[in-house]
């Protein structure tokens, strides 16, 4: 099979931003992503993109692809906009990489974009239950925090899980967002203030809660024809998978892990030829801080129980042996919605090219992302190894 | 609301009426008739179970920030019912009512009712409130 490389990827800031547009987001994102491939990149090489949002808001709800695009000079290219929820944009990338892999295009700009605080609370509310499960869920009122404090209230009775491990999961977080320039919520917080925050859906409080934010991601992808003439140090897209369930919470056989990850991972290890042991570094679905410590489980880096102290004993710290959210995650770095999937390859893409900054991890080979769609509907995964990889290895 | 909340009868919104999966037992309550959520199984063979009241809370949060026409705070619960006869129990999702915030736990023993919630304008919305028996409460 034709194999897909990361040559290049770049995010505007995350953030509120009254000033910006999501065509403004999008072209600083695009820019950055062109100017990060090692040896240059025109518009023009580019064969198709791959645009991911929900569409908080409405604003251009129908053809958001092409809305964007004709503002960075991609002219005449198709251009498709994915949806599925918190992971739009990680499927816009497995699009991208299928597009590659089919043979039908050599060069894809896989993306993602969503504005969501220039609207009223009640409007954001709205726009984030959308995706939830509406005959049930939404119809008794609850939001996506109650239904991920479902996930949490289980697991500590479970596992003995504790709200003082889940506080630890946004320490960590905002220790690495600090060190992030385009992060959100960019600075550190103690485990003390963490613990203090007002609670928002009883087991979970503010600090185990991931902001709503403005911004862009794009990933440039390249197939093994051509990716030589982008750069020497290519990055490639080892592994991809995904999956899907039911998307209520109360209609899956467990509360305390997502199935969907647990199947987009699996593909994704064995498509890699690589396990969980394997990885220098994830970047994971943080929506809030039971979903960490579920990933942790579901990506296979530990057992359920182990999760709470896998965090707490700072083994995913940046320092330690399995750094997991080195950019800040969504709980620092952000969460606008439809770019948090690429953004998180962005991340991946800085680590893998030793361009991460002041939170650069020494010399990792080889990285993954985590997006999840909802409460778990959808789920995707990818595996990314520095050097031409697989045969050409 | 949308499809499936307008299919069933009356019988099955004032009944604890389930359909349980003849090829994996799994129980589909209230809605799904015709393929299992668990095995796939489709056309499913789905054969009637009744269901008890009194069922076991799985999981349940108790939010606090919601919309401000929302009283908080709002306790909302996973509950297994347990069929009349042998196999696997029904899962229901709904508000708890009329129960202390203190009382609700994993594996707290609730009753469930099924309710208009509100009405659309035109016809009751209907779901599910679950409670802690009363004479149970000190
Ligand atoms: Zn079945």
């Amino acid at each position: 099979m034709r194999d897909a490389y990361l040559i290049g990827a770049g995010q505007s800031d995350y953030g509120s931003f009254p000033g910006e547009s999501y065509r403004s987001l999008f072209r600083t994102a695009f820019e950055n992503a062109c100017d990060s491939v090692p040896a240059g990149i025109e518009s023009e090489d580019v064969d198709e993109a791959i645009v991911g949002t929900l569409g908080v808001g409405g604003r251009q709800l129908g053809l958001p692809g092409p809305a964007v695009t004709e503002h960075v000079g991609l002219h005449g290219i198709p251009v498709t906009r994915v949806e599925n929820a918190c992971a739009a944009s990680g499927y816009s990338v497995r699009q991208g990489v299928q597009a590659i892999r089919s043979g039908m295009a050599d060069v894809v700009l896989a993306s993602g974009v969503e504005i969501m605080t220039d609207v009223s609370g009640d409007a954001v509310r709205y726009w984030l239950g959308v995706s939830g499960e509406t005959e049930w869920e939404r119809l008794s009122g609850t939001t996506f925090a109650g239904v991920y404090a479902q996930m949490a209230s289980r697991h500590m009775q479970e596992y003995g899980t504790t709200r003082e491990q889940l506080s630890h999961v946004a320490v960590k977080n905002h220790e690495n967002g600090a060190k992030n320039p385009h992060a959100q919520l960019g600075f550190e917080c103690s485990l003390e203030d963490a613990m203090g925050a007002p609670t928002v859906a009883d087991p979970l409080n503010l600090y185990h809660c991931c902001p709503t934010t403005d911004g862009a991601a794009c990933v440039l992808l390249a197939s093994e024809d051509v990716v030589e003439n982008y750069t020497d140090d290519p990055i490639r897209v080892a592994g991809v998978g995904a999956g899907s369930d039911r998307v209520g919470l109360f209609q899956r056989d467990t509360y305390t892990a997502v199935p969907a990850s647990q199947y987009a991972a699996d593909r994704a290890y064995e498509m890699a030829g690589y396990g969980p042991d394997d990885l220098d570094f994830a970047e994971v679905h943080d929506c809030f801080a039971i979903a960490e410590l579920m990933a942790y489980s579901d990506l296979g880096l530990c057992e359920p129980e182990e999760a709470g102290e896998f965090v707490a004993s700072g083994t995913t710290k940046r320092d330690g042996e399995m750094p997991v959210n080195t950019s800040g995650g969504l709980k620092s770095k952000g969460h606008p919605i439809g770019a948090t999937g690429a953004g998180q390859v962005v991340e991946a893409f800085k680590q893998l090219s030793g361009q991460a900054g002041e939170r650069q991890l020494d010399d990792p080979q080889i990285g993954l992302t985590h997006n999840v769609g909802g409460s778990g509907g959808a789920a995707v995964v990818h595996v990314f190894e520095r050097g031409l990889g697989g045969d050409a290895a | 609301m949308s499809g499936p909340r307008y299919e069933r009868s009356k019988r099955q919104d004032q009944h604890l009426i389930g359909f349980e999966c003849q090829a994996c037992g799994w129980v589909s309550f209230p809605e799904e008739k015709r393929t299992c959520k668990r095995c796939g199984d489709a056309p499913a063979e789905m054969e009637e179970v009744q269901l008890a009241e009194r069922g076991e809370i799985q999981t349940f949060v108790v939010q606090q920030y919601l919309p401000d026409d929302i009283e908080t705070p709002q306790p909302v619960a996973i509950v297994d019912l347990p069929q009349e006869g042998e196999g696997e129990p029904a899962r229901a999702y709904g508000l708890l009512t009329e129960t202390d915030l203190e009382e609700i736990d994993v594996g707290t023993e609730v009753v469930a009712r099924f309710r208009e919630l509100f009405s659309d304008g035109e016809r009751p919305i209907n779901s599910f409130k679950f409670s802690v028996p009363r004479e149970e409460k000190a």
